[in-house]
């Protein structure tokens, strides 16, 4: 009979996955993770066992439903997907269900979110039409593919090369702090091993033991982030700046090439020296003396202060990933378990300890252990954790006792992020938000946001061959065929087919912001006065700086806004569909419930939600939505 | 539950009578509030308070001090392209950018030597709004709040706090909760969205909608009883209050002539100052508009004309707008920022300037402040400060001053520990009238 109800309920299009079965074979063995899971289950034991807690109880289905959904895919389940899960009746479901989610695109786009954030992403740049695009086009591929992360470091770090190319587009990293190369660093050590360095930027840290002459040592492996022999078009670019009304068109275009393709690209690999600044106050050497690089803890790395090294970045991304020592599993490891768990083991992430001196000094070792077993694989590192019974306590509505960490004493009830809200909100709009293709950059070539060109030559193709053209007077020469070609082309190019030249691409996918689509396909970050930005989405000028805090704004959008006009009043929203089969207002109230809070009704409020709809009817179904969705349960993740 | 903090509203009336007690007599009326007052600066503000609203703009990324409002007219070397400009008042020369802004100077006190620690926008801006370092453990709550929580809020259904454009990072009720957290706008010229109720919507339906939630809300409580979940629920009593208001009309721009539209120009920023103007009218205590992109590593001087461009025209519509209608006599103007730029010009970086937090200027405006002033000094270029240095703290203590609100009051956080609007923080008092 149990077989039976799986295997129905794996007809249904909405899950085709819940039968592990079909799992790829390079996938880590489900048998390993499982073993790995329980390995920490007794290190959690063994901590509430020390401070004589008593292990909390086993989270109820529909929690454990709710809960994975939102913390694997950014999302609450589908009416459909809840059910499946609610009824069937298997003693394995849950590992199942956690199997599916972690497989499945919803949880790549999720990972985006955090990547966005973590690497503050953003489409656009101040003050110049470069784009960082192209690179957050490589970020959203290296999560679908579940890059791991000590690859992904190297790629970021060590990158060089065509800011177009998708093989070299991680120079984003480098080129959308162009100009900072010094915040640039610190984010480094603050994103990757958690070493926060932004005070030695300008003197030595009287809390900490990192000194100005550390900062720069370290800086010394990045020095030299120059676009792409951009010296030969720079007499081309002043003398079209200086008459920029008069050459309008010609010089539009020519800042096409300097500001999107040189200005995109970075040369080199890094010199691994660099001179000290004019305001260097410390006695050991002086302004203007060029340092070599050295790395300051784990297996050293030095570089020469004599000559440029042009390997700096490829060091300093080695060093990272493979010299640096403990910092760089643990803090991924402490990330994931704070993203899965609720609540880091220590927290802030960013600001690494040393496991002896935290609450938690085997664990922690553990799980850095496991995360270099596992080759940074982080979703097998997720599905282990999730897999734990730790991941499916009850929750604990009490903070945490234990003063900026874990108690692992039950799971902490928190806010979802913006993003959960928002991904939440269209699955309840439009169904599984996950059926649709993800955002693609803009390929082609964009003079004043107008294209040119088109079916003819795309971005990337631009690039390529400004960037391989080796003096002046080709980059001349270049510039007046690609002006010709601008010209005679724009008559003709406005009735070629718009997106035809795509062929070679996926079709032009570009949701703008009141698509209804998942928050990693929208613009980097949502505009402002979207409901993303009204519900704390970071900004990604800063690392990691998305707010869980409430404000009157919020309401409002989830009494009167977005929630009124394509939910509460939509006719076609998805959620009303799920209601065509139901045979009575008791089913119909029920699936609504389902639908919005992954649970059914319980015997004290289904009278009162029924007594809604005998009072008002077809209003009361909407007073019902609304409410539901303005309840903290929609907003909180228990 | 921790008393002091919960009724901080409570004594917010009293406090006066505390003040005038501490700086009279010397003692504490309310023990709770704590001895590390002993050795606190005598408010004694309230009587000579001007200030009921404050607008504070604040410009993102660290504003050039030297491009701006600290120009070494004498130091080419320093200043690249940028020329000095004179001003409404002969002690003022401001950046050949800030044309308009000339013309207000007479209003304006600038303060040239702020100074601070914190190299890092993330530092630098939180310090700014909060008088305190950031921490991992702990969120600050920032300036409108401390307003809203000591000063209460002056009308009785607008939220004391708007935030036009800002970073939500920065305009939080920190550990005060959601009750003093600034509402948020994205677009001044959209107002504040959603605060109406639909017309499809009957009103017994609006108020069913609300009983039902609470009716959830009540069992999901007593289920997780959790302060932040609470905070939400308070948040409903808020916004419909708010939706009943007779004064929505605070936040619509298009009730405004389009001359006065005119006047502040276009953009966010513009609109946001004009949208500050009409809600300070309306009894909002506490605006904060941001203008970002003041982060000019790469080509300063290009970058620094752009945001100027936004700037310029806005700012000094405000300050003749607000004069005119008469609220510039009880409104703080506030420019501020993180931090000022390097006097050194980086050539490999297309002449761009670093940060530079060891002096940066603000300005101030209005409510009593003295115009037509220059505060403090920086040396030659504009490096290092020389002359009345004046730290975040200080410059935050100000503000409270000029809203008569004691800057020195300790209020203990629910974690216990005693925080106060300005930490340890003193006001230049020469800087009012």
């Amino acid at each position: 009979m149990k077989r039976f109800l799986l295997k129905t309920l794996c007809i249904l299009p909405a899950l085709p996955a819940l039968s592990l079965a079909a799992e790829p074979s390079q996938r880590p063995d489900l048998a390993l993770l499982r073993k790995e899971a329980q390995a920490i289950d007794a290190h959690i034991a063994n901590s509430l066992r020390r401070r004589q807690l008593a292990a909390p109880k086993d989270a109820d289905d529909a929690t454990f439903l709710r809960r994975s959904f939102l913390v694997a895919t950014g999302r609450i389940p589908t009416f459909e997907e809840s059910r499946a899960f609610l009824e069937i009746n298997d003693p394995d479901k849950r590992a199942m269900l956690v199997g599916y989610l972690l497989n499945s695109p919803g949880h790549a786009s999720h990972m985006s979110n955090w990547a966005f954030d973590l690497l503050r992403l953003t489409d656009g740049r101040v003050d110049t039409s470069a784009t960082n695009e192209p690179y957050r086009e490589w970020v959203r591929e290296a999560m679908d593919q579940n890059m791991p992360w000590d690859q992904f470091t190297n790629a970021l770090l060590a990158s060089s090369g065509d800011g177009w190319d998708p093989q070299s587009a991680a120079v984003g990293y480098y080129t959308r702090d162009r100009g900072m190369p010094l915040d640039n660093i610190s984010n480094t050590m603050r994103i990757f091993l958690g070493k926060r360095m932004e005070c030695a930027q300008c003197h030595d840290d009287p809390f900490g033991t990192t000194e100005r002459m550390d900062f720069y040592q370290l800086a010394a492996f990045t020095h030299g982030q120059e676009p792409i022999r951009r010296n030969h078009m720079a007499p081309l670019w002043r003398e079209l700046e200086q008459g920029r009304e008069a050459q309008g068109e010609s010089y539009r275009l020519a800042r096409v090439l300097w500001e999107r393709v040189y200005g995109m690209s970075l040369q080199d690999g890094g010199e691994g020296r660099i001179q000290l600044p004019s305001d260097y106050q410390y006695r050991d050497a002086r302004p203007g003396d060029w340092v070599g690089g050295r790395t300051p803890f784990g297996r050293t790395v030095r570089s020469s202060d004599k000559k440029s090294a042009n390997d700096g970045r490829k060091q300093l991304a080695d060093w990272v990933t493979r010299r640096a020592g403990d910092p760089f599993p643990a803090v991924i490891a402490n990330r994931l378990w704070q993203r899965v768990m609720g609540t880091g083991i220590y927290e802030p992430v960013d600001e690494y300890r040393s496991p002896d001196k935290t609450h938690a000094a085997e664990l922690l070792r553990h799980l850095s252990e496991l995360m270099v077993r596992l080759q940074y694989d982080m979703r097998a590192f997720q599905h282990t954790l999730m897999l734990t019974r730790t991941f499916g306590f009850e929750t604990n509505p009490e903070p945490s006792k234990i003063h900026g960490a874990d108690d692992f004493h039950g799971r902490k009830i928190k806010r979802l992020t913006a993003e959960q809200v928002w991904d939440s909100l269209i699955t309840l709009a439009n169904g599984n938000p996950d059926l649709q293709p993800r955002r693609t950059a803009d390929p082609r070539i964009l003079v004043d946001g107008r294209p040119v060109l088109v079916g003819k030559k795309t971005m990337s193709e631009l690039s390529r061959e400004v960037l391989a053209l080796e003096s002046e007077s080709q980059v001349r020469e270049y510039f007046q065929r690609l002006l010709n070609e601008v010209r005679s082309g724009s008559s003709s190019s406005s009735n070629a087919p718009a997106m035809s030249m795509m062929a070679a691409n996926r079709p032009l996918h570009r949701p703008g912001a009141s698509d209804l689509v998942r928050a990693s396909e929208l613009p980097s970050p949502a505009p402002r006065g979207h409901l993303l930005y009204l519900f704390g989405q970071s900004d990604r000028e800063v690392v990691e700086a998305a707010s869980l805090e409430p404000n009157v704004s919020q309401v409002l959008s989830l009494l009167n806004g977005f929630v009124q006009k394509r939910l509460v009043n939509s006719p076609d929203a998805h959620l009303y569909k799920s209601l065509e089969g139901a045979a009575n207002d008791t089913d119909r109230v029920r699936q609504l419930c389902i639908a919005i809070l992954s649970r059914p009704p319980d015997e004290t409020e289904l009278p009162w939600m029924l007594q809604e709809i005998r009072d008002r009817g077809e209003e009361g179904y909407r007073n019902l939505v609304s409410a539901l969705i303005l309840s903290s349960e929609f907003l909180f993740l228990p | 539950m921790n008393q002091p903090f919960l009724r901080a509203d409570e004594i917010t009336r009293r406090h006066f009578i505390t003040n005038a007690a501490r700086t009279y007599l010397g003692v504490h009326l309310l023990p709770m509030l704590g001895a590390s007052l002993a050795g606190a600066a005598p408010t004694g503000a309230a009587a000579a308070a001007k200030a009921k609203h404050v607008i504070y703009l604040f410009m993102a990324g660290g504003m050039s001090h030297l491009d701006t409002f600290d120009p070494k007219p004498k130091r080419k070397t320093v200043m690249g392209p940028t020329e000095t400009i004179p001003t409404s008042s002969d002690d003022i020369q401001i950046g050949h950018y800030l044309s308009h802004t000339a013309k207000v100077m007479d209003e304006c006190c600038v303060i040239n030597s702020m100074n601070s620690k914190q190299g890092a926008h993330e530092q630098g801006s939180y310090i700014m709004h909060t008088s305190y370092n950031m921490l991992g453990t702990i969120r600050h709550p920032s300036l409108g709040s401390w307003v809203l929580k000591l000063g209460g809020r002056l009308h009785p259904e607008l939220p004391g706090f708007v935030a036009v454009n800002t970073s939500p990072e920065l305009t939080g009720g920190g550990f005060f909760g959601a009750k003093y957290a600034a509402a948020p706008i994205g677009n001044p010229e959209e107002g504040l969205q959603d605060c109406r109720r639909p017309a499809e919507v009957a009103e017994e339906d609006f108020a069913r909608r609300l009983a039902l939630a609470d009716k959830l809300n009540r069992r999901f409580h007593e289920r997780y009883p959790n302060t932040d979940v609470g905070s939400y629920e308070e948040l409903y009593q808020e916004a419909t209050r708010l939706m009943h208001s007779k004064d929505l009309a605070a936040f619509d721009l298009s009730q405004e002539s389009q001359a006065t539209r005119n006047l502040y120009g276009k953009g966010r920023f513009a609109q946001g100052c004009l949208l500050a103007r009409r809600l300070v009218q309306h009894g909002v205590r506490f605006v904060e508009v941001q203008l970002g992109g003041w982060d000019t590593h790469y080509d300063n001087f290009t970058g620094v004309a752009g945001r100027c461009r936004e700037f310029d025209q806005a700012f000094a519509a405000l300050i003749t707008d607000l004069k005119k209608t008469g609220k510039l006599a009880d409104t703080l103007v506030v420019v501020a920022t993180e931090f000022g730029r390097t006097p050194e010009i980086k050539s490999e970086h297309s002449d761009g300037r670093d940060h530079h937090p060891g002096a940066f200027s603000c300005l101030l405006a209005g409510a009593g402040i003295k115009g037509g002033m220059r505060y403090g000094e920086t040396d030659a270029t504009g490096n290092k400060v020389r002359k009345d240095p004046v730290s975040v703290q200080d410059f935050n203590a100000t503000i409270a001053h000029a809203l008569g609100l004691p800057h020195d009051l300790v209020l203990m956080s629910p974690s216990k520990r005693p925080f106060r609007m300005a930490d340890t923080g003193k006001p230049i008092l020469n800087v009012f009238a």
